[in-house]
């Protein structure tokens, strides 16, 4: 009887929420949700302007056997390495640096970090491509004047430094989100603990490691998946600086795929780059949101 | 509490004084690049500040259908901001506050997708929007950026707050559903309402990659778009560059300054407490 | 709002879901006339206010579209398309029943946004472009057959069977309707080489032809007076036909054998040229350009930053002339050097394609309008001299009276080699080509893997594209 009763209340209750939640699933189902699926079965069959031909897993045992592929892989997973320990280090310095000024001072620096990601990446990378220009550019003619380097260096087209190159435009259009949100983190860290610490004998470095770090694991956390996503996304920067030359060194998997569907038309082969991609960032994101769940019910 | 300033904190402070100077540089180079002359945006060593402003750069650039340009991009954020808000607070509402069936199931597809880059759907969207006869037409970015999860989720963050008593009692005065949300829930929820409009806008704005795929024609490209196009055919003429970029960066530059704090609350709710 | 804009999408995938998910072919009839039904006209309205541009034909018109790359050279600071609108204004008075819709569209994000239309089912339709991109899309059946503008009167005219060939698709028909050509070439400048006494090592007499041993000894004079080479080009895919025409002409390689069926630059000359081409790079004689494209050398000569460019053409000249001028600089065109002093040129082809959209009487006004552009009395020279370049038909006799260095690059047409641009796979043969170039030049590979390598993926292409 009871049971009966609860049931009737929670099956209203679930015909509100779909009501609710139906524009919402509709965008959702429609936008998301069709195409992800088009794209996993299209992923099976040998997909392009000609038309379409069953081929089972083919396109995904081409892809592992895809050297410029795996070198993709490589250049993303680098990306990924190197601008998550930036970033969240970047990151904190600023924020430790800012969070206890005022609050003018704050905003202020909140907005400077902010401003490369609200410039938008393809104005920053109009900059950027001057700056890096090897005959006209900025870069090399400061480290020439300031006798650092006797020849031109050609940042985006050299084996050496591309990567890197991309990877620092890739740093300041992501730090700002893990800047502001350090700052408000640090912000919430219970003051009469760091004064009693303090009191002790504590030494800023102490406090530091001991009583702020601990509370910011969760921001942190958060912020390595939001960095790791947002690195493996990275497009852009590579469309519009490098053609993910040179020789492929600049190349990600995001390229690779956008590459393959619009310069050499294999719809099929792109989209199963996409259905692993997806894989693979749900993967990741899973074992930190996981790790980030069960931290933050304190 | 007592502070010393040491030689460390100096050190600090310079560094990140340096820091912003590279951060703030690409947004001035803009600004100032684009009252330069062709000759001198090119000259070695760079004129830091334009010594005869010029607005040559602004009508080359009018004769481009720029000022189109940069309406298609309110447009397109304007709208998907709206829908996004409406539809975001809704679900976001009943996930945070009710409990229904499939609630779980269905709010983890919502943090999967979150976490999907929109790329990886690319070539299924597109002939998906093309099949609806909306390809190159500003509902092409607009839509898939509707089905897009995160508002969901950041209006689910901040509905949490809704207290439940409150929710109950309504429902004891006999308040409908609908009057509930509109009444009870929306003014609680409005701060995460302004959070998720600017935090929008701002990303549809700098969308580039849907922008790409999605739109063909010069008249309905949106200003980051056309900048990017610009680029490609006036690879020459850095001033006319930089003057579109102008016009794409200051826009939105000026609105995130004016809303920050809205901006800064939606992207700490949307993470922390996650 | 949201609820008319629901409908119409519900619409909207009703008629998607009535034609069924089929092949391509369906994609491009379903939005025309999903449009007129009345239940779906919310979507339509939606869609025109999003693009609010669409001015009102007369009735009973038919609307076509034409996407041009930048070809036509424009008046000194008229954006791209001013000189089409013209065109247009021009066809659309003689023609009142066919309206005629422009869009420019340039060659480093054009030629994806074809295929983004291609696929989306809103390509435009006619196109102005080369035989590269056009014959793929023919070998893809996404084109209308042009047979019949190929009369005999034409075909008598043009006499030349090479560039009609590279008009035709494998099935044997055309598909292309050409308008213009011309050999791509080199150009160097002036006032450099006379400031490192480099002069004599051109050849200023005849076709200027001249060997790449005489082309080291400017290199060398070049960087002895402190000027930079070209840069080797290869960031992307833009202007690569002028470096690999460099490529193959300095030891007498070819890209293709001459029945385009199989690709040989992997032989002896193909090798030595990559090798030295590497070693001038390391000397410093010649940039290294995995930063640069095409487009972006062209940049770094006219802007005195290099001292001569290995991508030239009428063309380009005609376009970058202001520039030249403004930074004092005088270009020479040259042939590239070979070893037997004999060069073997690369050529564009301009012409017009007409994209097969399903609908008879719009493939028919497109029809007329490229016939307009390409043979109108007034008109068709007109366009010829637009394009920089000289026209196909013989009949139009010479455009350039007493213009001699246009002379000259008439002259080159007799060193025309195979064309290879229409063969199989061409596309993807283009994005193996600038990171092979890339390899070599830093260092990752020995010209000879790198080039052997290259070869094999691109003698694959052919085969994928079967």
């Amino acid at each position: 009887m009871k049971q009966s009763k609860f049931n009737k209340i929670r099956m209203r209750e679930t015909l509100i929420s779909y009501a609710f939640l139906a524009p919402a699933l509709f965008f959702f189902c429609i936008f998301v949700l069709l195409p992800m699926i088009m794209g996993v079965v299209t992923s099976l069959f040998r997909y392009n302007m000609k038309g379409m031909t069953f081929i089972g897993l083919d396109n995904y045992v081409n892809m592992f056997k895809d050297e410029v592929w795996q070198k993709s892989l490589v250049n993303t997973l680098i990306l990924v390495v190197g601008s998550v320990p930036i970033t969240v280090l970047f990151a904190l310095f600023v924020a430790a640096m800012t969070y206890e000024k005022n609050p003018f001072t704050r905003s202020f620096f909140r907005c400077v970090f902010f401003l490369p990601v609200v410039t938008g990446t393809v104005a920053v990378t109009v900059v950027w491509k001057w700056i890096y220009d090897p005959l006209n550019g900025i870069l090399n003619w400061l480290l020439k004047s300031m006798n650092i380097i006797e020849k031109n260096i050609m940042w985006t087209g050299d084996k050496k430094f591309a990567l890197w190159a991309i990877l620092i435009i890739l740093i300041t259009t992501s730090v700002g989100q893990p800047i502001i949100l350090y700052i408000a983190s640090l912000g919430n860290v219970p003051k009469d603990y760091v004064e009693a610490a303090q009191v002790d004998g504590a030494n800023d470095l102490q406090v530091f490691w001991q009583i702020k770090w601990p509370s910011l694991l969760p921001t942190t956390l958060y912020i390595v998946v939001i960095t790791t996503i947002n690195s493996f996304q990275c497009f852009s920067l590579i469309q519009l600086l490098t053609s993910g030359g040179p020789n492929y060194r600049t190349t990600t998997i995001m390229y690779y795929l956008y590459e393959n569907a619009f310069k050499r038309f294999e719809y099929g082969y792109a989209n199963a780059m996409g259905v692993v991609l997806a894989l693979m960032i749900g993967l990741i994101s899973f074992i930190q949101f996981k790790a980030l769940g069960s931290d933050v019910e304190y | 509490m007592k502070k010393k300033t040491g030689i460390l904190d100096i050190i600090s402070m310079a560094f990140l004084l340096i820091l912003s100077f590279i951060f703030i540089f690409p947004f001035y180079w803009i600004l100032t690049g684009a009252f330069k002359s062709q000759k001198v945006t090119v000259k070695l060593p760079p004129e830091w500040f334009p010594l005869s402003p010029t607005m040559e750069n602004f009508h080359k650039l009018m004769q481009n259908p720029a000022l189109q340009w940069l309406w298609n991009s309110v447009f397109i954020c304007g709208i998907t901001m709206l829908i996004v808000c409406v539809v975001s607070s809704m679900a976001g509402y009943v996930l945070a506050k009710k409990r229904f069936y499939g609630q779980a199931t269905l709010f983890s597809i919502f943090v999967f997708a979150m976490a999907l880059p929109k790329q990886v759907i690319l070539v299924p969207l597109m002939k998906l929007v093309s099949f609806m006869g909306i390809h190159d037409t500003s509902w092409a970015i607009i839509l898939p950026l509707c089905g897009w999860p995160f508002g969901v989720f950041l209006m689910k963050q901040f509905s949490e707050n809704i207290p439940t008593e409150l929710l109950e009692a309504a429902k004891i005065d006999g308040s409908g559903e609908v009057r509930t949300f509109s009444s009870i829930v929306m003014p609680i929820v409005k701060p995460g309402f302004g959070a998720l409009a600017i935090f929008t806008f701002i990303n549809t704005w700098n969308d580039y990659f849907m922008q790409l795929v999605m739109l063909n024609s010069r008249a309905k490209l949106t200003i980051s778009l056309g900048v990017a196009t610009l680029q490609q055919e006036f690879s020459t003429n850095y001033g006319v560059i930089m003057a579109g970029a102008a016009m794409a960066a200051v826009p939105i530059v000026a609105v995130f300054l004016m809303f920050q704090n809205y901006f800064t609350q939606g992207i700490t709710m949307g993470a922390v407490k996650g | 709002m949201k609820k008319i804009l629901s409908l119409g999408l519900a619409a909207a995938l009703m008629a998607t879901t009535l034609a069924g998910c089929g092949g391509s072919g369906g994609s491009e009839t379903t939005a025309a006339p999903a449009a007129d039904t009345g239940t779906t006209a919310a979507a339509g309205e939606a869609a025109t206010t999003a693009g609010g541009s669409d001015a009102a034909a007369p009735a009973g018109a038919v609307e076509i579209t034409w996407w041009a790359f930048p070809t036509y050279a424009q008046d000194a600071d008229k954006p791209a398309g001013t000189y089409e609108a013209e065109i247009i204004a021009a066809f659309e008075a003689k023609n009142p029943d066919i309206k005629v819709n422009l869009e420019t569209i340039d060659f480093t994000s054009g030629p994806e946004k074809i295929t983004a239309a291609i696929e989306a089912g809103t390509v435009c339709d006619v196109l102005f472009d080369a035989p590269g991109r056009i014959i793929s899309y023919a070998q893809n059946g996404k084109l209308v057959k042009l047979d019949d503008m190929f009369t005999d009167e034409f075909v008598k005219d043009v006499n030349n069977e090479a560039l009609l060939n590279s008009c035709k698709s494998d099935d044997g028909s055309y598909y292309m309707y050409p308008i213009s050509t011309a050999a791509f070439c080199m150009a160097v400048s002036k006032q450099a080489l006379e400031a490192a006494d480099a002069m004599s090592c051109i050849n200023m007499e005849g076709d200027r032809t001249w060997t790449t041993a005489q082309f080291e000894e400017m290199l060398k004079k070049l960087n002895a007076a402190g000027f930079n080479g070209a840069t080797v080009y290869c960031s992307g895919q833009g202007g690569d036909q002028g470096i690999r025409a460099f490529v193959t002409n300095i030891y007498d390689s070819q890209v293709t054998n001459d029945e385009v069926t199989e690709y040989t630059l992997n032989d002896e000359g193909g090798i030595k040229a990559l090798t030295k081409i590497k070693e001038w790079v390391d000397a410093g004689y010649m940039l290294n350009g995995s930063a640069y494209n095409g487009g972006e050398d062209v940049d770094q000569f006219v802007a005195g930053n290099t001292a001569f460019t290995t991508l030239w053409s009428p063309g380009l000249a005609s376009q970058r002339a202001e520039t030249l001028t403004q930074n004092e600089i005088e270009a020479i065109a040259l042939p590239f050097p070979s070893d037997d002093g004999v060069p073997e040129l690369e050529y564009l082809v301009n012409g017009f394609c007409v994209f097969d959209n399903g609908d008879a009487a719009k493939a028919e006004a497109s029809k007329k309008f490229i016939d307009f552009m390409c043979n109108d009395e007034e008109w068709g020279p007109k366009d010829v001299v637009r394009t920089s370049v000289f026209p196909v038909r013989q009949s139009m006799g010479d455009l350039y009276p007493g213009d001699e260095e246009m002379g000259f690059y008439a002259s080159l047409t007799k060193y025309y080699s195979p064309y290879y641009n229409t063969i199989k796979g061409f596309a993807e043969m283009r994005t193996y080509w600038f990171p092979m170039l890339q390899a070599v030049l830093n260092g990752d590979s020995t010209p000879e893997d790198a080039v052997n390598d290259f070869v094999t993926k691109a003698n694959q292409s052919i085969a994928n594209a079967q």
